[in-house]
């Protein structure tokens, strides 16, 4: 996928956003009363609107931009720049994944057993760590170090859990 | 002088000092690691502050924002490869002199002209607070308005390649602050019925995602690996006396350049090392030199970059205008202690103030120690795999993000903005207005709806005030630059493509 249309998709997804924010503002906020309260849904409302405009702005210019391009430069791809990164949908879906693990386990049996469960899993699934030792180690000494310093030398409560608790 | 002395005393407090000097090293760390930027360190070091004095919160969080910024220079130097943007403009010179075998010359004259820039600026930020902060405490509701709108154009100058973009990121950090109970008539808006969401998405957890979750996805996929860059053993070395004193002119210029940069909001660190770069290679009597190993292309980006940390404190502490993401966590990390920046700093909170002045120069005698002392050691952090790091981010996220309100709901949204952020870091959208928007877009908002209220709902109020005006007349003139900016390079751009 070329830049421009990275960007055209992209568009679109703000078009979307912009547009059912917008409906729900005006279907769920109250507006104001006048005589000056503008009311809670003017900004929500604003800002909807200005994000439409702005979404198809850049649909506009993106599908301008792409269609002019090839006249002036002949065949595009082959020596068109990439400016965009590729994104690693399935490394960002997994690693969101392990986040929301991670904050369930964290209510349910607390900090001292979910975090090395999710630490063993971010190494193996999305760092491809295969070795048992760093496996291990890594996972019982950060959650140990963070125990020391954080709860033990801070003072910052780390969570306990519900299910079990190790405190 | 009392305040001051008052101040001081608070601020020379063990606890105080040992906490600046944590923060200049975890800032030294981070700033030196390429990808970890110190950003990502003040975004983890706030839930740390919760449970301390104010004095010692700041002091952590300047720490660490003055040593991050002086740290970028470390790999720069070493390894050319910019620990954090601001030191990009180092790498040209500074790398060639590694590759020459002058590494700790390098390092030391960046280590002295970095402390040399930082106390340039917190000298001009000293007399500039309290000024502008005495002419802003006349401000009404109008005022504050028209000053935060102005603050809010500036997202045109950190909107990188493309300004729409830039714009459509700012615009969904104040929608995301629009989320929970309206502050003013206490409605709740777009919580779905969800009692998680009435308290609105927490800045902080944002910040968090932002910057953090992104950099781990990047490890887990990019396969970077620094250790195969070989580090060699080495110490920083002081420059001669008579090479700073030849060069004194320089630091000044670049000082100032610095300063009055980071004054600006939306503008930063590299913007300003690389003003400066330029500004030294043009004025140099040896500019054939430069980028093969020439100490003035160390110099002049190495001062500027840290005046700009005096220079941004100058808006954020007199109108609570944060000019870059870094001093947005550090207003956040002052309104959590209580210290609301703006033109009643001085009046409420002078000696936290003045302490925060204090606070700076310990930070810079702790830079100057650990890295003059302790770089040989901490060069080390180099080596460590980014994989590691990876996974020690991503717990320290989970434990800032639930420590702010022990709740896992924060951390299910510091996850789904870090995704969406690492999506729009690929997209090339900015993410850094996003948080401009949620900074400011509370105080725009009520600061409108007051200011309407007052005048009866008459938008007059807006327009009978000249202090309004000439900030309505500002924002106008960066948005205009901006637009214009952006049309000639697009425009060279094609001409160039047709050439």
């Amino acid at each position: 996928m070329t830049d421009h249309q990275k960007d055209i998709v992209l568009s679109i997804v703000i078009l979307l956003l912009a547009a059912t924010w917008t409906w729900l503002v005006v279907s769920t906020i109250p507006p104001g009363f006048g005589d000056g309260d503008i009311g809670p849904r003017a900004f929500p409302l604003a800002f909807g609107l200005i994000l439409l405009a702005l979404a198809a702005i850049l649909f506009v210019s993106s599908w301008t931009s792409g269609r002019a391009k090839p006249g002036v430069l002949g065949p595009p791809d082959e020596t068109k720049t990439s400016f965009t990164q590729k994104i690693h949908w399935l490394a960002a879906v997994l690693l969101l994944g392990e986040i929301v693990l991670y904050g369930f386990l964290l209510e349910k049996i607390g900090f001292l057993l979910a975090t090395p469960v999710v630490v063993v899993l971010v190494m193996a699934l999305n760092l491809r760590i295969r070795s048992v030792r760093h496996l291990l180690g890594m996972s019982l000494g950060l959650t140990l170090a963070c125990w020391l310093i954080f709860e033990k030398l801070l003072g910052i409560y780390l969570a306990t859990g519900t299910w079990i608790n190790l405190r | 002088m009392e305040l001051f002395l008052q101040a001081a005393s608070v601020a020379l407090q063990p606890m105080a000092i040992a906490a600046v000097g944590l923060g200049a090293l975890v800032g030294l760390i981070f700033g030196s690691i390429p990808g970890l930027t110190f950003t990502v360190a003040l975004a983890l070091a706030l839930p740390i502050t919760f449970s301390m004095e104010p004095v010692s919160a700041i002091g952590l969080l300047l720490g660490t924002y003055i040593g991050g910024m002086t740290g970028g220079s470390v790999s720069a130097i070493l390894l050319g490869i910019p620990g954090t943007p601001s030191a990009a403009a180092t790498v040209l010179d500074g790398y060639p002199m590694t590759k020459k075998g002058e590494a700790s010359v390098a390092l030391g004259t960046a280590v002295i002209v970095s402390v040399f820039g930082g106390i340039f600026s917190l000298i001009v930020m000293i007399v500039s607070v309290d000024l502008v902060s005495r002419m802003a405490i006349s401000f009404g509701p109008a005022e504050i308005f028209a000053l935060v709108l102005f603050g809010m154009s500036t997202i045109c100058g950190l909107c990188g390649d493309s300004i729409i973009k830039g714009l459509i990121s700012g615009v969904l950090g104040l929608m995301i602050m629009t989320v929970g109970l309206d502050e003013i008539e206490g409605v709740p808006r777009m919580t779905f019925g969800s009692v998680n969401l009435l308290q609105g998405v927490n800045l902080l957890v944002a910040m968090i995602g932002l910057f953090a979750i992104p950099f781990i996805i990047e490890a887990a996929t990019d396969k970077m690996d620094l250790t195969s860059k070989r580090v060699a053993k080495i110490r920083a070395q002081m420059p001669s006396l008579g090479l700073l004193w030849s060069k004194v002119w320089l630091m000044l210029r670049c000082s100032a350049l610095g300063t009055g940069i980071g004054a600006i909001p939306g503008t930063g660190g590299a913007i300003a090392s690389f003003l400066a770069y330029d500004h030294a290679r043009r004025f140099s009597k040896d500019r054939e030199s430069f980028g093969d190993g020439n100490i003035e292309g160390v110099i002049a980006p190495e001062t500027a970059n840290n005046a700009v940390t005096g220079g941004t404190l100058i808006p954020l502490l007199s109108l609570g205008i944060p000019g870059d993401p870094a001093t947005a966590i550090v207003l956040a990390g002052l309104m959590i202690h209580g210290i609301t920046p703006g033109p009643a700093l001085f009046m409420q909170h002078a000696t936290e103030v003045y302490a925060m002045y204090v606070a700076v120069v310990i930070a810079y005698v702790w830079v100057l120690g650990l890295q003059l002392i302790g770089i040989r050691f901490f060069v080390h952090v180099l080596k460590i795999p980014r994989e590691m790091l990876a996974v020690t981010v991503l717990v320290l996220c989970a434990i800032g993000a639930y420590s702010i309100r022990n709740s896992a709901f924060d951390i299910y949204a510091m996850g789904v903005i870090g995704v969406l952020a690492y999506v729009f870091v690929a997209l090339r959208v900015p993410i850094t207005p996003i948080i401009l928007g949620m900074v400011l877009g509370p105080t725009l908002e009520n600061e409108f709806r007051t200011a309407m209220m007052l005048s009866g709902g008459k938008a007059d109020i807006f327009l009978t005030s000249p202090i309004a005006l000439l900030f309505f007349a500002l924002a106008l003139l960066v948005v205009g630059l901006q637009v214009a900016s952006e049309l000639k390079l697009g425009r060279n751009h094609q001409q160039k493509v047709k050439v």
